[in-house]
């Protein structure tokens, strides 16, 4: 097509469409003449040691017995038209010539060309290559093993990757708002028995900008952590995936890079604002300004809707907004938040106690207790302590008093 | 499409038509790892412990098979009516004694990177340029080491062997009035055994339980390419495009393609990134301490650059769903700089990571980011290969310029990485040097090397080994395709023509 494209146009008018082909064949190489033992030396070298066999049971053929067979390569060549003719005499033989691209003149880069696959590779993107590719004539291969992502795919290739950095997406946050909201829902008991939740986080491959500054972010300390705390606290449970257990094997030293990283983006966005204050605060404590922490990516609406076939997170519905107290023969019977202290080892092995509300059904044959009063003032506390991020801190327990309660 | 054949030209310039083509199918690869070169993760990996065990286990491991060599060699050697006898240890000589003994080679070069001279020389002036040999004919020693002591080497037969620090060696010779060991012949451990085809794999099932098939399918060919050398600027990235749309039969005529349809593998072998080592240069350190501004403890994260990374991962995503790919790294790709290194983490590829199976799991991926060294079987073969590194590094040792003897010496020491740990950077392995060979492969690859060799060498048990030294594709557009069957190397060459 191409080629009938080229012969038409110019054709017409000459010289107005220029190919470059691809052409192969097979060439001649002579072997090398460096090979030569003492009797051919080079120039101040030390003759003896070639002339002699290196190695007491040296089978090697010696290369006078092979100079003289030249070798054969195939060679795939890319050449602009004009040097067509000459390409053809430099190889022995001519397997193909295809037209490799046409353009309007003569090529000045031709490393112009690299920028065709690196469209196609973008605009691409969402289509999954291992059906979509058997239209495009490449070749098949049956036994390709994949498994399935559980977080969406990376972005394609950016181009300006300050720009993404920058951007926060706001359309993933209704996706991302049904995640969150899992987390936040009655789930208490399983949060008890995940293991430590930075594994866990590890196994969500996040996005690829936000993993590769995350991962270099724990080595800027101290607001990296904070961040990172402040996640975590907001959620209860990312939902692990028992095939994900041993990725924990891999987190080296510092910091469990893979940890940090992939957290659940879109829990990110839930945390919003409030992230937004943290996050001047923490500027304010420290001098360091590396990248913005609002780089979750600009992806892929698309490649979300390509995605929630092959794996969907739990959207459960937020089945507990708020707290229902229900009395009947006396006895109070309902749901309610309550402040629940959970102790998890964080990313760099401290064991961080934090509280954060959770809810739990109640039935009780008293009067209501107090203590609804004081999960509202101490998760406040809990919410602004955790953002600050102290490590090893105890929030809610900024009463004395609890140094003489019981232990 | 075209052909410029004049006849058959309008059969070929007709509209694209909706007929479906028969997809051609890619010749499947059998492929089985051995974790011969995996450190253990976490906790379990130590640094606390000395090299120098791993020079004594070298020698305890290497010692029963030189010995066997050795006697076999000399046990009928004669020289004036003596007869040599065998001397344990290396203090044991004793002067006008005809007698071997076995010990570890050492080459005490007065050229070669000293670490003391190097923290000596940091504040004071810029580095110098590395060496590219470090030999000084005048002032290099040899000697023999082991458990007891050192041993010095002196004779005309040192010249005409390799020698370098690591190797393990027998010595033939008495010891002179100067106290040093007059050589009159040496002898090395020479090749392992060497497995037949298929044993792994005909081994691994038969434990299972399976039947043992006899028949195999038929192999394909195994494209190795290396240094693919991607930075950042776009400049010189065409050849990877082209390479790219060959392997999967989109470029090039239907023979070709056909051609293309047998590789079953790529192996990538080291030095895919071109400036990603994690440790930085001296110039770049040099760099940082100058720059104005807020000083950066640490790492500085506003210097990562993704593109180098994202451009490997896009091009590897390209390649994955049609052929099953190993990486090897290499000395400037972003795992560590010791070897063994371990393979890069799956982190590094978002797009291709689906292929990759987790840490963890027993299953083989597809897309396997393999160790440096690296030892696996394919389709029955036993493959050995490295990035590059240990072979530079002997070069370094050694007058001559002849790659392959060096692999074939290699070879013969059965060390992987013999300068390890002098010269090169290694982890202290405790209970045994992993860089010991116990079988012999079929496939010795050796990436990054300036130009293209291959040769086959010849065991005393009759093994034969392929030794290939793969070029830099970013320099030179060549990759090395082994054909199965008959272990026998071509290289295509991929290039731009400049005309002219």
């Amino acid at each position: 097509m191409l080629y009938e494209f080229h012969r038409k146009q110019n054709a017409k008018k000459a010289g107005t469409v220029h190919a470059t082909y691809l052409i192969t064949g097979t060439r001649r190489v002579e072997a090398a003449p460096s090979q030569t033992n003492g009797v051919h030396s080079r120039d101040g070298e030390d003759t003896v040691m070639q002339s002699s066999p290196v190695l007491p049971s040296s089978s090697m053929p010696r290369p006078e017995e092979a100079a003289e067979e030249p070798s054969f390569i195939r060679s795939i060549m890319l050449v602009k038209e004009e040097h067509l003719d000459q390409a053809k005499r430099a190889l022995d033989t001519v397997a193909s010539i295809h037209v490799y691209s046409l353009e309007a003149n003569s090529l000045s880069d031709i490393q112009a060309l690299t920028e065709c696959n690196r469209k196609v590779a973008t605009s691409y993107s969402s289509e999954d290559p291992l059906q979509a590719w058997k239209q495009y004539g490449t070749i098949q291969n049956p036994n390709a093993r994949r498994r399935t992502r559980r977080g969406p795919p990376p972005p394609p290739a950016p181009v300006a990757k300050d720009a993404d950095v920058k951007t926060k997406p706001l359309v993933p946050t209704t996706t991302s708002k049904k995640e969150s909201d899992t987390t936040a829902d009655s789930k208490p008991p399983s949060a008890k028995q995940t293991p430590e939740p930075d594994k866990k986080g590890s196994t969500k491959p996040a996005q690829t900008k936000r993993q590769s500054s995350d991962i270099f972010k724990s080595f800027a300390k101290g607001k990296t952590k904070a961040k990172q705390e402040s996640q975590s606290s907001a959620e209860a449970t990312p939902a692990p995936e028992p095939e994900d257990e041993p990725m924990g094997g891999f987190s080296e030293d510092d910091a469990g890079d893979d940890a940090t990283a992939a957290q659940e983006d879109e829990t990110k966005v839930q945390a919003g604002p409030s992230k937004k204050d943290r996050a001047a605060e923490l500027q304010a404590m420290m001098d360091q300004e590396d990248e913005p922490m609002e780089d979750a990516p600009t992806p892929a609406e698309e490649s979300q809707d390509a995605e929630t076939a092959i794996d969907k997170p739990d959207s459960q519905k937020d089945e507990e907004s708020k707290e229902t107290v229900t009395v009947e023969n006396g006895r109070r019977r309902g749901r309610r938040r309550v402040m629940k202290k959970k102790t998890v080892k964080d990313e760099e092995g401290y064991l961080v106690t934090r509280e954060e509300p959770a809810w739990e059904s109640f039935s009780e044959d008293e009067p209501a207790p107090k203590k609804i009063k004081v999960p509202p003032a101490s998760s406040t506390n809990a919410g602004s302590k955790a953002s600050v991020g102290k490590k090893g801190g105890k929030p809610g327990q900024g009463n004395i008093m609890s140094f003489f309660g019981k232990k | 499409m075209a052909v410029e054949k004049g006849e058959t030209d309008d059969a070929l310039l007709s509209e694209p038509t909706d007929t479906q083509h028969a997809a051609l199918n890619r010749t499947p690869s059998a492929y089985n790892p051995l974790p011969t070169f995996d450190l253990p993760v976490g906790e379990r990996r130590h640094y606390q412990q000395q090299y120098a065990d791993m020079y004594f286990a070298r020698l305890a491991q290497l010692k029963p098979a030189a010995e066997q060599i050795a006697s076999e060699a000399w046990s009928d050697f004669e020289i004036a009516g003596e007869t040599p006898r065998r001397v344990d240890r290396v203090l044991d000589v004793r002067q006008g004694d005809l007698c071997w003994v076995i010990g570890t080679c050492y080459m005490e070069m007065p050229l070669k990177p000293n670490v003391l001279d190097d923290i000596g020389k940091e504040h004071w002036i810029a580095a110098p340029p590395p060496r590219v040999k470090y030999t000084d004919d005048e002032n290099d020693q040899i000697m023999l080491e082991d458990e007891s002591g050192r041993l010095r080497l002196t004779g005309g037969m040192l010249k005409e062997h390799i020698l370098v620090t690591g190797a393990i060696i027998a010595v033939i010779g008495t010891e002179n009035k100067d106290g040093e060991f007059e050589v009159l012949d040496i002898r090395v451990p020479d090749l392992p055994r060497q497995p037949p085809r298929w044993e792994r794999d005909d081994g691994d099932a038969a434990v299972k339980g399976k039947k043992v098939s006899r028949s195999r399918p038929k192999g394909g060919k195994v494209a190795i390419v290396s240094a693919l050398g991607i930075s950042g600027d776009a400049g010189n990235t065409l050849p990877l495009d082209l390479l790219m749309e060959w392997l999967l039969g989109e470029s090039t005529g239907p023979e070709d393609q056909q051609d293309a349809a047998t590789v079953s593998r790529l192996i990538i072998a080291g030095n895919s990134l071109s400036h990603a080592s994690p440790i930085p240069t001296r110039e770049e350190l040099a760099h940082a301490a100058t720059k104005k501004g807020p000083r950066k403890y640490g790492y500085d994260s506003s210097t990562w650059n993704a593109a180098p990374t994202d451009r490997l991962d896009t091009w590897l995503a390209m390649l994955l769903p049609s052929i099953p790919i190993t990486l090897l790294p290499g000395e400037s790709d972003p795992t560590a700089t010791s070897l063994p290194q371990q393979p890069i983490h799956l982190a590094m590829f978002p797009h291709s990571r689906t292929y990759m199976e987790l840490p963890g799991t027993k299953e083989v991926s597809w897309f396997n980011s393999t160790t440096n060294p690296a030892e696996f079987d394919l389709d029955g073969w036993r493959f050995l290969g490295t990035g590059g590194q240990p072979l530079d590094d002997v070069y370094k040792y050694v007058s001559g310029e002849e790659r392959l003897e060096m692999m074939e010496a290699m070879l013969r020491w059965r060390l992987t990485a013999p300068t390890a740990p002098d010269t090169l950077w290694c982890y202290p392995f405790q209970d045994g040097d992993a860089f010991v060979m116990r079988e012999c492969p079929h496939v010795y690859f050796v990436g990054n090397q300036p130009k293209f060799e291959t040769t086959v060498i010849e065991g005393p048990a009759g093994q034969m080994v392929r030794l290939v030294a793969v070029p830099k594709f970013k320099d030179t557009g060549e990759l090395v395709l082994i054909d199965m069957e008959n272990l026998s190397a071509e290289v295509v060459k991929i290039e731009i023509f400049e005309g002219g």
